[in-house]
C-alpha cells in the first residue's frame, strides 16, 4: 500500500445545495451547425448514475449522473465547497424528506452556464426520490494536502483517503501501478487546459470527431482514465510525457471542444506514474457504491 | 486572386473605451511560482504587432497597442464590437486629445480585450477611457467558390492581402508556422461563436516550446493549426485545418500561451499552406515596413 499523510489532513465541513439543472437560456449551436436545447448538465437526474453508459441520453449534452450541488451566497462557501470536497467523501443531507442520509461525492464538474461549477453526489435510488432541488447538503472533506510520501512529484488532487485506499496502486521499481480503465491520446483532450486550480472543474475528453468519438463510445461513468501529455499541478496544460489521472463524470457533447468530463485525482510530470488498464474498473466498484 | 462577396457585405459601426491596464496579482506559474504579469489592458507604448511574443520581462498574455472593450452590455464579450469588429477594420477616436484620428482593428482577446493599432505619434495623446468606433466589416464573409471555407474575424481588406492563392479546389495561405493541434489549450470549448474569442498555444512545456520554435511566434504572425476545426466553437477534429493569426503574447500558466484568432477553417482538405516568415497582419495590413 501506497504511503500517504493520510494522518495529517484535517477533515472540515462544507456545505452546498443541490442545484437547478444548468441549461443556457437559448438554443446552442453543435459543432456542426445545428441548434440544440441540452439537458443532462446536473441538478437531479433520477435515471442516471455511476457505472452507466455515457452515450445514449437523448439530448443529453455533458450530463452528469446522479445529483448536483454547488456552495451557495459567499465566493468562500463556493472556493471551498468546489476546491477541497474529495472523490469518495461522504456527504449528508441535511434538510427535507431525506434529512440524514448519506451519500458519497463522485466527481467535479466545470464550465456551466454562468460561470457555474457542480460537486457531483451519488446517493441510492430511494434517496434520490426523496431529494428536492434546494436541499442542504454537508460534505465531511477530507483529502486537501493529500500526499504520496514517498511520490513527491506526484499531485494527489480531490482524493479521499478511502478512494486511496480502495484503489489497488501497486509500487514497483519505484513507480506507481496504477489501475486504470482506459488510456486517452492527448489529441482528444480538450476543454480544461488553462483552468486553474486542478482541484475544481474538469478536463474533456472532446466527442466531435468521429475517432474520438469511436474511442469514447464505450465510457461508463465512473471509470478512471489516464490523460496522456497533461500536467494537473496548479492548473491544467499540456506536457509531453506528463499524465494526469482522473474519473469520469460527464457524458458526451455536442458542442466543440467538449466531450466526456473527466475530474482530476493524480499527475506527474516524470514518469512516476504507470498505466495498468483494466476495462473493468469503475469508481462504483472501488467504492463499493449501492444502487 | 480569390473573389469575395465583399459588396453584399454589411459595414455598421461598434464602440468601445480604452480600458485601464490589467494588475490581477500573484497568480502560480504552471510549476507554482508567484508571478505578478503584465501586459493586458491599457495603452502599451512600446509594443506593437509584429514584435515578438516572448521576452517581455513580467509579461503574460501581452497584448500589443491599444486595449478597448465594449461597454453595453455586461460581459465585453457579449458586445457588438467583440462579435462585429474584424482583423484591418478602420478604428477612429471620437473623444480625447486625438480625437478624429485613426487607428486599426488588429484582434481581441477571449474575454475581455479588443485591439487596436494606433501611430506612435497617436498612442502618446492617448488617455484610459477614450472612445473608439471602428467600421466593422466582415462577417459573413466568403470566398467564392469556396463558401464552405469559413472565414471568420476576418476583414475584406486583410483576406484580399493574406497572399491566398487558388490550386485547383484548394485555397493555398501562407503561413509563418505549422502548429499541431495538441498543442491548442485555454479557450477551447469555451464558446459555441468563434468571433469573440482567441485559443491558445499552450507554452506549459519547456522542451515543446523549443521543439517547435515557438519562442520566435510574433505577434501577427499567421499560422495554421492542425487538426483544429474552429467553424461553431474551437476543438479537435482529425483532418480539420484552421488558419489563425496571433493576437496576444507567452504565458506561464498551465494551458496557456500565444493567442489566435481563427481566421479561416475547414473540415476537409480545401487549404493548402506554403511557409513565409513574413506572413503578418502587420505586413498585410501596412502597419510596419520592418517585417
Amino acid at each position: 500500500m501506497v504511503k500517504t499523510n493520510k494522518e495529517n489532513l484535517l477533515e472540515i465541513a462544507l456545505q452546498g445545495e443541490i442545484t437547478h439543472t444548468a441549461i443556457p437560456s437559448t438554443y446552442t449551436t453543435t459543432w456542426d451547425n445545428k441548434s440544440q436545447m441540452s439537458l443532462g448538465r446536473g441538478g437531479i437526474v433520477y435515471n442516471v448514475k455511476v457505472g452507466d453508459p455515457c452515450y445514449g441520453w437523448e439530448l443529453g449534452d455533458n450530463v452528469e449522473p446522479g445529483v448536483s450541488a454547488d456552495g451557495t451566497d459567499t465566493d468562500r462557501a463556493k472556493g471551498g465547497f468546489r476546491n477541497l470536497s474529495n472523490i469518495g467523501n461522504r456527504v449528508k443531507v441535511l434538510g427535507g424528506e431525506a434529512k440524514g442520509k448519506w451519500g458519497t461525492v463522485i466527481g467535479k464538474v466545470g464550465y456551466l452556464p454562468g460561470r457555474g461549477h457542480h460537486v457531483v453526489m451519488h446517493f441510492k435510488q430511494d434517496v434520490i426520490d426523496d431529494l428536492t432541488i434546494g436541499d442542504k447538503v454537508q460534505i465531511r472533506a477530507k483529502g486537501a494536502g493529500h500526499k504520496f510520501l514517498d511520490y513527491p512529484g506526484v499531485a494527489v488532487v480531490s482524493c479521499s483517503p478511502e478512494l486511496v485506499e480502495s484503489w489497488g496502486i501497486e509500487e514497483k521499481d519505484g513507480k506507481l501501478h496504477v489501475p486504470v480503465t482506459k488510456v486517452v491520446p492527448m489529441d482528444y483532450v480538450g476543454q480544461g487546459a488553462g483552468g486553474s486550480p486542478p482541484q475544481a472543474s474538469n478536463w474533456d475528453i472532446q466527442t466531435q470527431s468521429p475517432d474520438a468519438v469511436e474511442f469514447c463510445k464505450d465510457f461508463r461513468f465512473g471509470d478512471i482514465v489516464l490523460l496522456e501529455d497533461t500536467l494537473s499541478y496548479y492548473g491544467r496544460g499540456y506536457y509531453h510525457g506528463a499524465v494526469t489521472v482522473g474519473v469520469v463524470i460527464t457524458g458526451p457533447s455536442n458542442h466543440m471542444g467538449h466531450g466526456i468530463g473527466v475530474s482530476t485525482l493524480l499527475s506527474c510530470k516524470e514518469g512516476q506514474i504507470v498505466p495498468k488498464v483494466d476495462p473493468d474498473l469503475n469508481l462504483k466498484k472501488m467504492l463499493d457504491l449501492e444502487v | 486572386m480569390i473573389e469575395t462577396n465583399k459588396d453584399k457585405l454589411l459595414k455598421l459601426a461598434v464602440m468601445g473605451e480604452i480600458v485601464p491596464s490589467g494588475s490581477g496579482g500573484y497568480r502560480p506559474t504552471w510549476n507554482g511560482v508567484p508571478k505578478m504579469s503584465l501586459g493586458m489592458g491599457g495603452i502599451k507604448y512600446n509594443l506593437r504587432v509584429g514584435d515578438l511574443c516572448y521576452g517581455w520581462a513580467s509579461g503574460d498574455h501581452v497584448e500589443p497597442g491599444v486595449t478597448i472593450r465594449g461597454t453595453e452590455k455586461p460581459s465585453p464579450s457579449e458586445c457588438a464590437l467583440a462579435l462585429l469588429a474584424c482583423i484591418g477594420n478602420e478604428a477612429r477616436l471620437t473623444s480625447g486629445e486625438a480625437k478624429n484620428e485613426k487607428g486599426v482593428f488588429t484582434g481581441r482577446h477571449a474575454g475581455s480585450d479588443d485591439l487596436i493599432w494606433f501611430p506612435e505619434e497617436t498612442i502618446e495623446k492617448l488617455a484610459i477611457g477614450d472612445k473608439v468606433q471602428v467600421k466593422a466589416h466582415g462577417v459573413g464573409l466568403k470566398i467564392k467558390g469556396f463558401e464552405d471555407v469559413r472565414v471568420n474575424k476576418c476583414s475584406p481588406r486583410l483576406l484580399e492581402n493574406l497572399g491566398i492563392e487558388i490550386d485547383g479546389d484548394q485555397l493555398v495561405v501562407p503561413v509563418v508556422a505549422e502548429i499541431p493541434g495538441f498543442l491548442m489549450g485555454s479557450g477551447i470549448g469555451s464558446s459555441q461563436n468563434v468571433e469573440p474569442g482567441d485559443y491558445d498555444i499552450q507554452t506549459t512545456d519547456p522542451a515543446t516550446n523549443e521543439k517547435y520554435g515557438l519562442k520566435k511566434l510574433r505577434l501577427g504572425d499567421i499560422v495554421l493549426l492542425q487538426d483544429q476545426l474552429c467553424m461553431n466553437g474551437r476543438g479537435y477534429y482529425k483532418g480539420s485545418m484552421t488558419i489563425g493569426t496571433i493576437i496576444h503574447g507567452w504565458s506561464d500558466s498551465a494551458g496557456h500561451g500565444p493567442g489566435v484568432n481563427p481566421l479561416l477553417s475547414t473540415i476537409g482538405r480545401r487549404i493548402r499552406t506554403v511557409i513565409d516568415p513574413r506572413a503578418n497582419t502587420a505586413r498585410y495590413l501596412g502597419l510596419r515596413d520592418d517585417l
